[in-house]
């Protein structure tokens, strides 16, 4: 029996991906809970915090997602913990401040167009936590990227964002019941509001993810944003 | 008719900037087919495609107009259309104007000069306390141009920018600005400011220094262009002038980045293109400049307070850095303009040391030959390079009758990562 702290649910198409926290001894580490079918789920009813029980066996799935488990039974809800307590966690987990100790491995720029990847014979994990210095989110023909600055000063530019519930608040915030000028007054948010609601929240946390080799290549994501989106922030605009 | 050429333009654009993405060989599907919803692309794709688009495009917002809307080629066309219509960023007296600036500024003339020492790499090994032979072996740099002791950047910018001057039988008091750029010149009076007093420029001719380190020459013509565009002035000369030698010495720095850098000086006269063209002018192209952070930790220097330089330089992370950005920035040098690299007069790049040089040249399957051999004579010139490589080409296309010669590809890179790419073709 495995407890596991959700930190990460991510949505790509109709399926979700997720991640928790497992301590190990003194170690606190990324933990990727997969079906026995699926590196996705289909249906994921639990929340970022929750403390799900569940039985995750080992699994040697393909560089870099190196945390890989397969759940053998169904996730069962123990308890939950308030957001900043998640980062706490999270901050004694995978972390870097600066690009290549990210992966532990190059990321390569894209020659072509937008966005960084990695190879996935070098990478050495596929997740890890960072503190953005700044960060900024923007809609491009319906999707939803960031572009963050490390401590260290480097850029990243052009990540999808993946992170489940932020990408539910974009959604509800465009919806056509919303009225008029919603895509003006979501872009005004996110130039005003979502500097002091985001960047200046005190347990601001980011957590990057690589994609599943595709084309031999793992592209860079945002997993998750914290602090998570509220819903009454959609009030405000 | 203007409209028409737009179209044919965007649609150049749109088609190259897709097979980019999608491969050489992707159909362009019915144009109001859903990219995504078809498998043509992926969302990652789509995102990139239209970034690609809006650098080739200059329409930074395309992306952002693009939202709520079928990801298809119409969907494209449409927002050109829109942009076109209600935004002078993109509209016709923006295309216009962008234009008429293309070839209304002419390069009459140019010179360089380098160090008057030339030192052999196996003596800069030794200084530095390096193998001997590490400098040749491992970077291709034969011999370096070390400032003379009576040199400095001052004499060496003096001595480029009175040839370029001569060249063009133009008088100092006929300039109206003096640009200067320089990365190891860090006195006051600045480097320009020196340059108008040696050079007796008129009292009204205005002195303004530029920085980007070795994409100073870049920066710098792209300022003079918008000075002579906007009517602000007829005749500018662009100088840049770096002494590395006396910044980067033995005990301040590292050998594997210090012995890189030799010294020199370049200078250009630029004017309004009125009257008669000379025969051997160029004229300016388009420039595009942005700055890649992913790479901002790859190189910097500062000082330490102790006085000596503080040096970080992970040379394999910049040297990756040098030839990717380098190639978009070719690549997107040639989605602009329409020109194709292998028209190239030569390339006029920053060149950190032969060995990437070469590598560039193999990535664009391009002759080396095309790349003036700057950095394996005189070392890295810093915002010199460019420029002593641009006054190699100038001066090989002189030698050429004027229906052959070829246009030339500018492309250099600067800390930060900052990158610029322009272009001129023979006016």
């Amino acid at each position: 029996m495995t407890r596991l702290l959700i930190t990460e649910i991510t949505r790509m198409g109709p399926a979700f991906c997720v991640i928790g926290l497992q301590r190990e001894k003194d170690k606190i580490r990324s933990v990727r809970p997969v079906s026995a079918t699926a590196n996705s789920w289909m249906h994921f009813p639990y929340h970022r915090g929750d403390v799900l029980r569940c039985d995750l066996a080992p699994f040697s799935g393909s560089k870099p997602h190196i945390e890989d488990r397969v759940s053998t039974r169904s996730f069962e809800k123990e308890s939950a913990v308030p957001e900043p307590e998640v980062v706490t966690y999270l901050r004694k987990a995978e972390i870097a401040s600066s690009l290549e100790d990210l992966f532990g491995c190059v990321l390569h720029e894209n020659k072509t167009g937008s966005g960084l990847f990695a190879k996935p014979v070098e990478a050495r994990r596929s997740v890890c936590g960072t503190v953005s210095q700044n960060l900024r989110l923007e809609l491009c023909a319906n999707e939803l990227r960031a572009t963050l600055a490390l401590r260290s000063g480097e850029v990243l530019r052009d990540l999808p964002v993946v992170d489940r519930d932020w990408r539910d608040f974009f959604e509800a915030a465009v919806v056509i019941s919303r009225g008029a000028n919603r895509l003006a007054r979501l872009e005004r948010f996110l130039n005003s509001q979502f500097q002091s609601k985001v960047l200046s929240c005190p347990h601001h946390f980011v957590r990057l993810g690589l994609t599943r080799p595709y084309h031999d290549l793992c592209w860079l994501m945002l997993d998750t944003l914290i602090p998570l989106p509220k819903h009454d922030w959609l009030e405000e605009f | 008719m203007a409209s028409l050429k737009d179209e044919t333009h965007w649609r150049r654009l749109v088609e190259e900037c897709f097979r980019r993405e999608a491969g050489v060989q992707a159909p362009l599907s019915d144009p109001a087919q859903d990219l995504i919803e078809t498998g043509v692309l992926d969302s990652m794709g789509w995102v990139s495609f239209l970034r690609a688009l809006e650098s080739a495009s200059g329409l930074s917002e395309l992306g952002a107009r693009l939202t709520e809307r079928i990801p298809s080629f119409e969907s494209i066309f449409q927002v050109f259309s829109e942009a076109k219509a209600d935004s002078p960023a993109v509209g016709a007296k923006f295309s216009e104007a962008r234009h008429a600036a293309t070839r209304a500024v002419i390069l009459r003339s140019s010179s360089a000069v380098v160090g008057s020492r030339t030192i052999p790499s196996d003596e800069i090994d030794r200084a530095f306390g390096m193998p001997e032979g590490k400098l040749r072996l491992r970077a291709g740099i034969e011999s370096l141009a070390y400032a003379h002791e009576s040199e400095n950047e001052l004499t060496l910018g003096v001595r480029a920018a009175e040839q370029a001057l001569h060249v063009a039988a133009c008088g100092a008091p006929e300039l109206d600005w003096i640009i200067a750029t320089s990365e190891t010149h860090r006195n006051y009076p600045s480097l320009s400011a020196q340059l108008h007093s040696q050079l007796l420029a008129r009292e009204t001719c205005g002195a303004l220094d530029v920085g980007g380190a070795c994409l100073g020459l870049l920066n710098g013509l792209a300022v003079a262009q918008g000075l002579i565009v906007s009517g602000q002035a007829r005749t500018i000369a662009v100088i840049t002038s770096d002494v590395h030698s006396r910044f980067f010495q033995p005990g301040r720095v590292a050998g594997e980045f210090g012995g890189l850098f030799g010294d020199g000086a370049s200078a250009f006269l630029l004017s309004a293109k009125h009257g008669p063209t000379p025969p051997d002018a160029y004229a300016l192209g388009e420039f595009f400049f942005g700055c890649a952070g992913q790479y901002a930790a790859a190189i910097r220097v500062s000082s330490a307070p102790d006085g000596t330089l503080d040096v970080h330089f992970d040379g394999e992370a910049l040297s990756r850095a040098a030839i990717t950005r380098m190639e978009k920035v070719i690549l997107d040098v040639e989605l602009r303009s329409g020109l194709l690299r292998s028209s190239a007069e030569g390339l006029a790049t920053h060149q950190p040391n032969p060995r990437l040089v070469s590598l560039l040249a193999k990535q664009l399957g391009l002759s080396p030959g095309k790349f003036p051999s700057v950095a394996r004579t005189f070392g890295n010139l810093g915002s010199s390079t460019c420029g002593v490589a641009l006054d190699a080409i100038l001066e090989s296309a002189r030698r050429r009758e004027a229906d052959h010669r070829g246009p030339i590809f500018l492309a250099s890179l600067g800390p930060g990562l900052l990158f610029g790419g322009g272009w001129l073709i023979p006016a």
